[in-house]
């Protein structure tokens, strides 16, 4: 198999975009990341997305590549409901480490401020179980509040640790430019925002976010396209049931583990190894849940580990310098695709927002309630 | 806002409960797979799980999905049966009384319409405890207090599917 770089990156600001498009997002995240990659352009692209029926689109590897002047490239749409994007890394580092292409560009977008907030939230919702959740009229918010519930009352943690996360998210991605809700936010703030879907409420909750991040991979050859070329030397991908009935432990998230276990594995890495980490933090729970699937933390305690001060810059590993989805948002199907190249900014040394000096970054984007889930290792 | 179609295919799961049990490694899965998802079996048979268990956890809903506002404040849990969970609604019950741990017995009820506009009937879950108080003010008004338990047990099996 051959070795996989990132080349170049291009993201927009995440947020509530009514004047851009799905093809405009997709675009400017793709230009500039041809631009970041020294103009070279791809011979592939792959698209991460989930819900581009909310604005009645579908085609979309043809769309883009046509939109951003690489008609005649080859192409194609991964989706795995928020996981999306890493869906398309996946792929598209098996298309360069297979040798079939040495440049393919990987774009992640979405555009969920189009229709009215209900047709959003209903659409969120096909990630969990159509026969046997959706049915009973429960959100996907409401998926997460049963974890929470469940974890909270099993390991004793109390409702001011769970909301330390995003009052520390809302801390590092004040100084993120691309952030959708920069600006910083009290522990009372948290506690006393509205219940969505109890115990959920607000705050422990990522925006509804447009957004578009593309990352160009490609092999050894042209590696030296860019001054700091970014390895992705370990990838892991793993699924679960999509319902959370048939888990086999409800305060834990398979397939997050078993894909931090493959691409550890697979880089020859360990957990604390790691330097810099973006996660998957959609609700305050699976925060909790992955830190302690991936080996930042002992079972039961990561909560408890973040109240305290830990993951914070100057502690090791820093978790989520961009904000995480808390802050920076959460374009769904581009969220995997932000994480690569913030990553991938943060190892070359130029990420705009928090800075946290680093040789090893890991990834981890997470698709339904764990329901599938992609772990990237990246290596200066 | 699901289909009919969808209610119909579904009517013996739903209705009945009923999950899949591994004849190799004996795990229980509802929703029911064609396979096992812990070993991987197809040496899998349906069975008919219990209609009272206890809630492992559960969320109360603002805001439940489109189709199912008029529901609000929903409470969906996660309730063992047996070696299994299902999820359901739960009714009968406030939502400031609710507590993990809490027994509850299954009952059919109407549920938010289909696209299709029919009103489908599925299994939700009422607190234990709520029975026994009907059946308790229902014996108060009987002449024949033994008869009691008779009473209980007739509602029961007229309720639970």
């Amino acid at each position: 198999m051959k070795s996989v770089y990132i080349v170049g990156v291009g993201m927009t600001r995440v947020g509530k975009h009514t004047h851009l498009s799905l093809r405009d997002l997709a675009s400017e995240a793709v230009l500039k990341a041809i631009d970041d990659a020294g103009g070279e352009k791809p011979q592939a692209i792959v698209v991460g997305n989930m819900l581009s029926s909310l604005v009645e689109q579908e085609n979309l590897a043809a769309l883009i590549a046509d939109h951003s002047g690489l008609r005649g490239i080859s192409g194609f749409k991964t989706e795995s409901a928020c996981s999306s994007g890493g869906s398309a890394l996946v792929a598209g580092y098996s298309l360069v480490a297979s040798g079939l292409f040495d440049k393919v560009l990987v774009v992640g977008v979405e555009k969920l401020h189009e229709r009215p907030t209900p047709d959003t939230t209903r659409g969120l919702a096909y990630a969990a179980d159509a026969d046997y959740e959706l049915i009973y009229g429960i959100s996907f918010a409401g998926l997460n509040a049963l974890v929470m519930r469940y974890y909270m009352d099993r390991y004793g943690i109390s409702r001011e640790e769970m909301a330390w996360w995003p009052v520390m998210m809302h801390e590092n991605g004040y100084y993120n430019p691309f952030a959708q809700l920069r600006k910083k936010i009290t522990l009372d703030e948290v506690i006393n925002s509205p219940v969505i879907a109890d115990p959920i409420r607000l705050y422990d909750s990522c925006p509804l976010s447009d957004g578009a991040a593309a990352v160009m991979l490609t092999s050894e050859k042209f590696k030296s396209i860019n001054d700091s070329p970014i390895k992705i030397s370990g990838v892991g991908d793993a699924v679960d049931s999509p319902d959370l009935s048939s888990r086999f432990e409800l305060d834990r998230l398979y397939a997050s583990r078993l894909s931090a276990e493959r691409a550890f594995k697979m880089a020859k890495k360990e957990a604390k190894q790691v330097d810099i980490a973006e996660i998957h933090d959609a609700y305050s729970i699976i925060a909790a849940i992955t830190l302690e699937e991936i080996g930042f933390a002992e079972k039961g305690t990561a909560p408890k580990l973040w109240a305290e001060g830990r993951f914070r810059k100057g502690d090791r590993p820093v978790i989520n310098p961009s904000g995480g989805l808390k802050s920076r948002g959460h374009p769904v199907g581009a969220t995997g695709v932000y994480q690569a190249a913030e990553i991938a900014m943060q190892l070359r040394g130029d990420f705009p927002g928090m800075q946290v000096n680093g040789d090893i970054g890991l990834s981890q984007n997470v698709g339904g309630v764990g329901s599938n889930v992609i772990t990237l290792i990246y290596t200066r | 806002m699901t289909t009919i179609q969808r209610i119909w295919r579904l009517r013996s799961t739903l209705l009945r409960l009923r999950a899949t049990r591994c004849l190799d490694c004996g795990y229980v899965s509802f929703p029911p797979k064609a396979a096992c998802p812990k070993c991987g079996s197809r040496n899998v048979v349906r069975e008919e799980l219990p209609k009272e268990g206890k809630v492992l956890t559960y969320t109360v809903l603002n805001v439940p999905i489109k189709g199912f506002e008029d529901q609000a404040p929903l409470i969906v849990a996660l309730i063992k049966l047996g070696d299994a969970r299902v999820l359901a609604q739960l009714t009968d019950v406030k939502p400031e009384d609710m507590e993990i741990g809490m027994e509850v017995v299954a009952t059919v009820r109407r549920t938010a319409p289909t696209l299709d506009g029919v009103v489908p009937y599925v299994v939700k879950f009422r607190p234990k405890e709520a029975e026994q108080r009907i059946t308790l003010t229902a014996s108060s008004t009987s002449t024949n207090p033994a008869s009691s338990s008779k009473t209980n047990k007739a509602s029961e099996s007229g309720q639970t599917p």
